[in-house]
């Protein structure tokens, strides 16, 4: 029986779309305290303001990170909710779940908590709504005995590490984005455990300019998989998908009522232009080329990225905190992703900012407003890295890259009377 | 010459005890050293909250470090 009335959550269930107050129903069966989560949240549809307590000291012993404390301000009124605490489990590279984890994962959760999850928080991870304090480290000993299962990261904390499917199942991934998601897990786990930070750091892996995990928009440093050689074409293929053999789209698209054209199709969309028919032959012209993988998710069957594979480096996405919301910024062009050195490359890239951004990041500052702070080319700078042309934003505001004395043979410094001679005043 | 750990911790410990504020951020305390490497400053914070002698604060979305009775009365 429902413990509360909840007129305007109620409401909630109508329309055609599964509700969450129908699952928050269904499992107060089951855990009555899951009435006072309903009865809470009427409550702030009322007052129209959160009767969620923000923070508090939370984390099981030695973590900083994985465990988000909430506290209800009205615990009186609803005393199942007075502790709220989430907990963030670091989910497996892929997301490839064993289904005997999951099972086992949802008896401890009814056992320890709400028995309500979120699958999953948009940083990536398993989210277990809901528990009290005492029921935090008994969770966190049956979870790291019984399951093997660690926590992920929250706060000022290096988040858990996001991939795409990558080359588990994905054609165009141009490396391994499991690997490397696991590795960096495994190597980070003090930053993703113990605050170390300015502020939240997250990294995300993707296989391809696809970017399956929005790595792009929602990390503070992303690999994107890329290629350095040519596009592989296989122009056999290509008279297939013109003669209407092949499908187009690999027939994720319904098929239209008109033929696939070539023209209209890719080399018209083609963001440079860098597309063009010789005959029944297609050519790319490369050095154009920005990757933008739109001609090969048309045609999968005739072209393929090249063989010279590895990752861009963009930094310093975010959420609208500050400013707005921003995209990563290509910052390393190419790198090597090689499980066989640990990714060496990569990890230099990550350690070399995070050296400059935990010295001089403000506090609650992300990296991209760092990097705004003190600008793209010094930015550079600290990376060690070359500007090149796809570094400037704005050619007509931001067009020149500033010489440094060191970098003029004989410096700037003159003598002014010599100067003066020849340049009256 | 970088303090030693031990130095460390102990002058991190009379910040968090005495200093006006009793939540601070981890960079607030590099000036403890400034000889330090951050990561070493961080280290030997995390070294005070395993002896239970400092917390965690979080917010969910940034974590902060508190003394542990000083956090613990404010909490209360
Ligand atoms: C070899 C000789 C010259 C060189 C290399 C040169 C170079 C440049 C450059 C790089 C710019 C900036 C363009 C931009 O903002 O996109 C510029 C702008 C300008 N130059 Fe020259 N310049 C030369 C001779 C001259 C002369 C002789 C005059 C006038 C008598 C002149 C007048 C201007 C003016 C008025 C602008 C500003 C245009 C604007 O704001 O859009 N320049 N020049
Ligand atoms: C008392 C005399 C002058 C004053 C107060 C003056 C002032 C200024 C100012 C305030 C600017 C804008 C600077 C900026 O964008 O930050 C400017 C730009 C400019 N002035 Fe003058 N100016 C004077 C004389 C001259 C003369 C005699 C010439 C040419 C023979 C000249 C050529 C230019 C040019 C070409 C620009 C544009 C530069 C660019 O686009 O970057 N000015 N001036
Ligand atoms: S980002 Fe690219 S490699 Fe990864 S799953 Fe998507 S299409 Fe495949
Ligand atoms: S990947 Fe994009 S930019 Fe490159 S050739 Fe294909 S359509 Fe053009």
């Amino acid at each position: 029986m429902p413990k509360h009335e909840t007129p305007l959550m109620d409401d909630l269930e109508k329309g055609p779309w599964p509700s969450f107050v129908s699952d928050l129903k269904r499992q107060a069966e089951k855990n009555p305290q899951c009435w006072d989560i309903i009865g809470q949240m009427e409550l702030s549809f009322k007052d129209r303001m959160t009767h969620w307590k923000h923070g508090g000291i939370v984390g099981v012993f030695g973590y900083g990170g994985g465990i988000v404390g909430r506290y209800s301000d009205v615990p009186e009124q609803f005393p199942g909710v007075a502790h709220f605490h989430t907990v963030r489990l670091n989910q497996p590279s892929s997301k490839f779940y064993r289904t005997d984890l999951l099972r086992k994962m949802c008896d401890l959760w009814e056992k320890r908590g709400s028995g309500m999850t979120n699958l999953h928080g948009s940083t990536g991870d398993l989210i277990l709504l809901g528990t009290r304090t005492e029921e935090l480290e008994p969770l966190f000993y049956d979870l790291t005995h019984d399951l093997e299962w660690d926590l992920g990261g929250s706060g000022s904390n290096l988040r858990t590490p996001e991939c795409c499917i990558g080359k588990a199942r994905c054609e165009w991934s141009c490396y391994d984005t499991q690997a490397t998601c696991h590795g960096m897990t495994m190597k980070y786990q003090d930053e993703i455990h113990r605050p170390a930070f300015p502020y939240k750091f997250k990294f995300k892996f993707s296989g391809c300019p696809n970017d399956c995990v929005a790595a792009i928009a929602r990390s503070d440093l992303s690999a994107i998989g890329t290629w350095r050689d040519n596009i592989r074409i296989n122009q056999d293929e290509v008279k297939k998908y013109i003669s209407g053999e092949n499908v187009p789209n690999g027939g994720g698209i319904p098929a239209k009522a008109k033929k696939f054209d070539i023209q209209k199709e890719v080399i018209d969309l083609c963001p440079t232009g860098c597309m063009w028919m010789e005959g029944d032959a297609l050519k790319i012209d490369d050095a154009e080329c920005t990757r933008c993988m739109h001609c090969l998710n048309v045609m999968p069957k005739a072209l393929r990225p090249g063989v010279d594979q590895g990752a861009s480096v963009m930094m310093g996405a975010k959420a609208p905190i500050l400013d707005g919301a921003q995209l990563g910024t290509l910052v390393v062009p190419f790198i090597k992703m090689d499980p066989d050195n640990e990714f060496e490359e990569l990890v230099d890239v990550i350690e070399k900012c995070w050296d400059y951004w935990m010295e001089h990041g403000k506090n609650r500052e992300r990296l991209g407003e760092t990097i705004q702070r003190i600008g793209l080319p010094t930015f550079l700078r600290v990376m060690e890295i070359e500007p090149i042309p796809q570094h400037v934003k704005e050619p007509r505001s931001n067009p020149y890259v500033f010489w440094r004395e060191e970098e003029v043979e004989g410096g700037w410094q003159r003598d002014v009377k010599e100067f003066r001679k020849k340049h009256a005043q | 010459m970088a303090l030693s750990i031990e130095e460390l911790k102990e002058k991190i410990m009379e910040k968090a005890l005495k200093g006006p504020k009793t939540q601070l951020y981890v960079k607030d305390f590099y000036a403890c050293d400034p000889e330090a490497k951050p990561r070493a400053v961080k280290n030997a914070a995390n070294d005070l909250v395993k002896e239970g002698r400092m917390v965690f604060w979080s917010s969910g979305s940034t974590t902060m470090y508190a003394a542990k009775e000083r956090a613990q009365k404010e909490q209360d």
